[in-house]
């Protein structure tokens, strides 16, 4: 459980590396963190440009495209086409989950915090965690170029569906697919850049449960570890869990579309106009619950990280000890479990035997409790507090308020009668967006207001911060909100135009709002872009503990060098003794030898 | 200066919370119903959204009170508290109830919709058949095949009309992107496809189902409402003309001075034609909502519910005319 000093040492050893060493093959875990910071602020304009797309052919289905429209080819008309639309918003999806959220969360956030938090020099397998980062980038290549293959990007939607997705032509001739432009080369494309994001991931998942189990600093108890690390923990063991599942399944629709493999082919085959596949042997369902075996427990691996730095940063803010510290650990734990009992709320309505229906929605429905009780520990923490309306509170506060709306729409879909109607629609795209952009990016951008000194050594403006703040809070509630009521009115999701249906078309002027805020959102971004490269340079200098907070990380310089601690912090208490009646100061880090060690047990 | 953080706060989610009073003024909410079952689905969706609503609420009144009352005191310390063991027992016991309430209570509803073995005997039965990107339809001439009045032959009668959705009749009715049925009839769909993944939802019936590459699907539904009548007319003269309708038989027959005569064999004559209220409400439209490809926005299919089984009929014996009149055509123009 303690590390040795001697470690310690060995890692100061060698203070000159290379710029190459230091920088870009590091096995620094802040430095690493950092990549993934990076690589993942630079996806989500990707992301984010290819989700403006989507409003912008939602909002005026029948508009050419400004300034874009003229690269398009002639045939088009200055106007997306259909096909390139199927494209657009798969690769939305795709980019934004594979490419940013899972990588800020568990790749940017998991690297630089554990070590620090758990009092520890580095992960326990430095090189392993560098390569963790080097194999992003065979998948950053693939994905982008997949853009400029013939027929474009994947188009099947980011679940990728058989047989839309793992349709073949017969051997030899070609990888083109029969079902769509879109689903031929580059739907390879995306399963190979899937394939190197799961081998990126599993390698820091095995990392984080070692470092975790085996590193801790001596008296770093795991009942004394902050939110932060016991949601990274249970995350890095869901990930370890599921992510197989979804490998073995890219494989298997790797090996139809390449090999001509029959995995996902029904017995009869399938016939496109006047082509026929000839017989299969499998089963497209097969696919369904393979993914989502591991994309239902994903979604959790895109919330709970950023629950447990929520759960830190509202303590500190509050000035106050995290309410029911336990049973938020309990909560965690009970979400990841319950996470692998229900994957078919996904499939519902696919075809599979509806009394399988019914249990996965007992499950579904009972996976609402722990979120629930998280809730209320993180109201109960701010309750008699005494809050400071810092940029990373007010964006962990929006995080609590908004994560109410994402958990709570997720009940109308668990229940299975009423998913009959809305499955499939707007009121799923706003559910989705509630849990990850409302919830998942509030997080993201309370951690990187909060570690931001930690990590560079400089502030954040925080005016600045709270005008990005505000205006994001306003713009995305202004852009996902009404997708619950066009939702509840039918609004289909991965329609090019609602407007040819007499029962839908009514909704059009929502999505005109909605496209407009969402374009607005988008500006609104630049500010926190501009803030951050700012600061990054001419930012003011950090202490060490500019938030007076108690977690081992603030015992560090800002930044923290190769080896992170002068010397092994000894831990004394848990991490949330905010206020403590007995001392004058208000705050008792965990290595002060000196504060309130009476609750220390607790 | 800082409290104005938990306005801000307030006034966003007071908005959140009252659009959904307003949606409904604007007609922005759940189409008609017209199933029989819809309204079991509507009623669990109120029954949520009320819970929701309430647990929304609570939580959204309790940050936004906090953010205002316990804003910076300065010097002041906090209450110093790591939790509370009957808080957590009653904030944990509650919604579990409550869960475990809506979880029960929905059951009932969902086998009624999607349970095989719950399925009414049919009335009438209708193969589907998705493919991108249209619905193939077909229709029986003889529904009495498929009905049974004994729960003994449930099964019996299910394969065989299975079988019939997967073997076509030489003297089944087509009809493209168009479902008929008539009202109050309890209407069996074999779904299936010919490639990718499809959804056939209708959202006026609260009806949805995936179709499955290799699987033959059963759904079913039964309509309350009606929005068209088949009306036929002399081709000459435009008058319309008297139908009577054998219910034991199924067959129309049009009723003329010098007796009567089947409608199917006097197609040439006349003209049949759907009749709707030409009012937007009433166009019951079917959706695809599994994407398909790149023109899943595009398959779209309409729901005629016949005032009658004669109009539905009607409908089927002159199509059925029609249909063989222009296959034979074809037949002698490719001599
Ligand atoms: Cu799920
Ligand atoms: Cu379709």
């Amino acid at each position: 459980m303690s590390v040795s000093h001697s470690h310690t040492t060995e890692t100061h050893a060698h203070p000159e590396m290379s710029i190459l060493r230091k920088y870009v093959f590091s096995e620094d875990h802040k430095i690493i963190g950092i990549q993934f910071l990076f690589t993942g602020l630079i996806m989500l304009f990707v992301g984010g440009a290819l989700a403006l797309l989507v409003r912008l052919q939602v909002g005026w289905p029948n508009g050419t495209i400004p300034i874009i429209g003229r690269w398009f080819p002639a045939s088009w008309g200055e106007k997306m086409s259909p096909e390139f639309y199927t494209m657009v918003f798969s690769m939305h999806a795709s980019v934004m989950i594979f490419f940013v959220i899972i990588p800020w969360l568990t790749g940017a956030f998991g690297n630089f915090l554990i070590p620090l938090q758990i009092g520890a020099p580095d992960m326990a397998f430095p090189k392993l965690n560098m390569m963790s980062y080097w194999f992003m980038w065979p998948a950053l290549i693939t994905i982008i170029w997949s853009f400029f293959v013939e027929g474009g990007a994947a188009g099947s939607g980011w679940t990728s569906y058989p047989t839309l997705a793992s349709a073949g032509m017969p051997a030899g001739s070609g990888f083109q697919s029969p079902a769509g432009p879109p689903s031929g080369y580059g739907q390879i494309l995306w399963l190979v850049s899937l394939l190197f994001v799961g081998i990126s991931s599993m390698m820091g998942s095995v990392n984080y449960i070692t470092t975790i189990v085996n590193m801790r600093a001596p008296g770093m108890t795991f009942f004394r570890m902050p939110m932060s690390i016991w949601a990274m923990f249970i995350t890095a063991i869901l990930q370890a869990m599921a992510l197989p599942v979804l490998t073995v399944a890219l494989i298997l629709q790797l090996l139809d579309k390449t090999l001509g493999t029959t995995f996902f082919l029904p017995p009869a085959g399938m016939a496109f106009g006047n082509w026929h596949t000839g017989p299969g042997g499998g089963q497209p369902l097969l696919w369904q619950h393979l993914f989502w075996f591991y994309s239902h427990p994903a979604v959790y691996i895109m919330i709970l990280p950023a629950m447990g730095m929520v759960s830190d940063i509202i303590s500190v803010f509050a000035r106050k000890p995290l309410f029911g510290y336990k049973p938020m650990v309990y909560a965690i734990a009970g979400i990841a479990g319950l996470g692998f009992i229900v994957w078919g709320h996904h499939m519902f309505q696919s075809g599979m035997d509806p009394r399988l229906g019914t249990g996965f929605m007992l499950a579904t429905i009972m996976i609402a409790l722990p979120s629930a009780v998280k809730t209320f520990n993180w109201l109960g923490t701010i309750w008699g507090g005494n809050i400071k309306y810092t940029t990373a509170m007010l964006n962990a506060l929006a995080f609590v308020a908004m994560f109410v709306i994402g958990g709570l729409s997720g009940i109308f879909m668990a229940a299975t009668p009423v998913d009959v109607y809305i499955h499939d629609t707007y009121f799923i795209v706003a559910h989705i967006h509630y849990v990850l952009f409302m919830s998942s990016i509030f997080g993201i951008f309370a951690g990187i207001y909060f570690w931001f000194p930690k990590m560079f050594g400089r502030m954040m403006n925080e005016t600045w911060g709270k005008v990005h703040f505000v205006l994001t809070f306003i713009l995305a509630n202004c852009t996902f909100y009404p997708m619950h009521i066009i939702g509840v009115g039918g609004h289909p999701r991965r329609y090019y135009d609602i407007t040819i249906y007499d029962v839908f078309q009514h909704l059009q002027p929502l999505n005109v709002f909605m496209s407009v805020s969402a374009i607005l959102l988008g500006l609104a971004q630049f500010i926190f872009v501009a803030n951050f490269f700012y600061s990054l340079i001419w930012g003011p200098r950090a202490e060490r503990n500019p938030w007076h907070s108690n977690t081992l990380e603030w015992s560090a310089p800002s930044p923290p060098p190769h080896g992170n601690f002068e010397e092994t912090p000894v831990v004394y208490r848990g991490p949330y003794e905010y206020g403590h009646p007995d001392t004058e100061q208000d705050y008792a880090p965990q290595t002060d030898a000196k504060g309130p060690a009476v609750v220390a047990a607790h | 200066m800082q409290k104005g953080w938990s306005i801000f706060f307030g006034v966003i989610l007071l908005a959140t919370f009252l659009i959904w009073f307003a949606a409904p003024f604007f007609g922005w909410w759940l189409p008609e119903n017209i199933s029989t079952f819809g309204g079991g689905v509507d009623n669990l969706f109120y029954a949520i959204l009320g819970l929701t609503t309430f647990f929304f609420v609570l939580t959204e009144v309790v940050l936004v009170y906090a953010m205002w009352k316990f804003v910076d005191r300065g010097g002041e310390k906090s209450v110093y508290t790591h939790g509370n063991h009957t808080l957590e027992l009653v904030w944990t016991a509650i919604p579990a109830a409550l869960l475990l309430g809506i979880a029960i209570a929905q059951i009932g509803v969902w086998e009624k919709i999607k349970y095989q073995s719950r399925m009414p005997a049919p009335d009438l039965t209708v193969s589907v058949l998705a493919r991108q990107w249209e619905w193939r339809m077909r229709y029986p001439l003889d529904n009495q095949q498929f009905h049974y009045e004994d729960e003994d032959q449930k099964a019996a009668s299910n394969l065989k009309s299975r079988l019939w959705a997967e073997n076509p009749n030489f003297d089944d009715v087509h009809a493209i992107n168009e479902l008929h049925v008539w009202k109050n009839a309890n209407v069996k769909l074999w779904i299936r496809t010919l490639d990718v993944l499809h959804s056939f939802t209708l959202p006026n019936l609260r009806l949805k189902q995936d179709t499955l590459p290799g699987k033959t699907i059963p759904m079913w539904f039964n309509a309350e409402k009606s929005n068209c009548e088949f009306v036929v007319r002399e081709r000459s003269t435009g008058k319309p003309v008297t139908l009577a309708f054998n219910s034991k038989t199924k067959l129309v027959e049009v009723v003329t001075p010098s007796g009567r005569e089947p409608l199917e064999a006097r197609v040439a004559d006349l003209k049949g034609e759907l009749e709707t209220s030409g009012n937007k409400a009433d166009n019951w439209e079917i959706a695809c909502q599994e994407l398909c490809g790149s023109r899943h926005y595009a398959m779209r299919g309409r729901l005629y519910v016949h005032a009658d089984e004669k109009s539905y009929y009607a409908w089927l014996q002159y199509s059925r005319g029609a249909q063989k009149a222009t296959s034979l055509e074809a037949a002698v123009s490719m001599r």
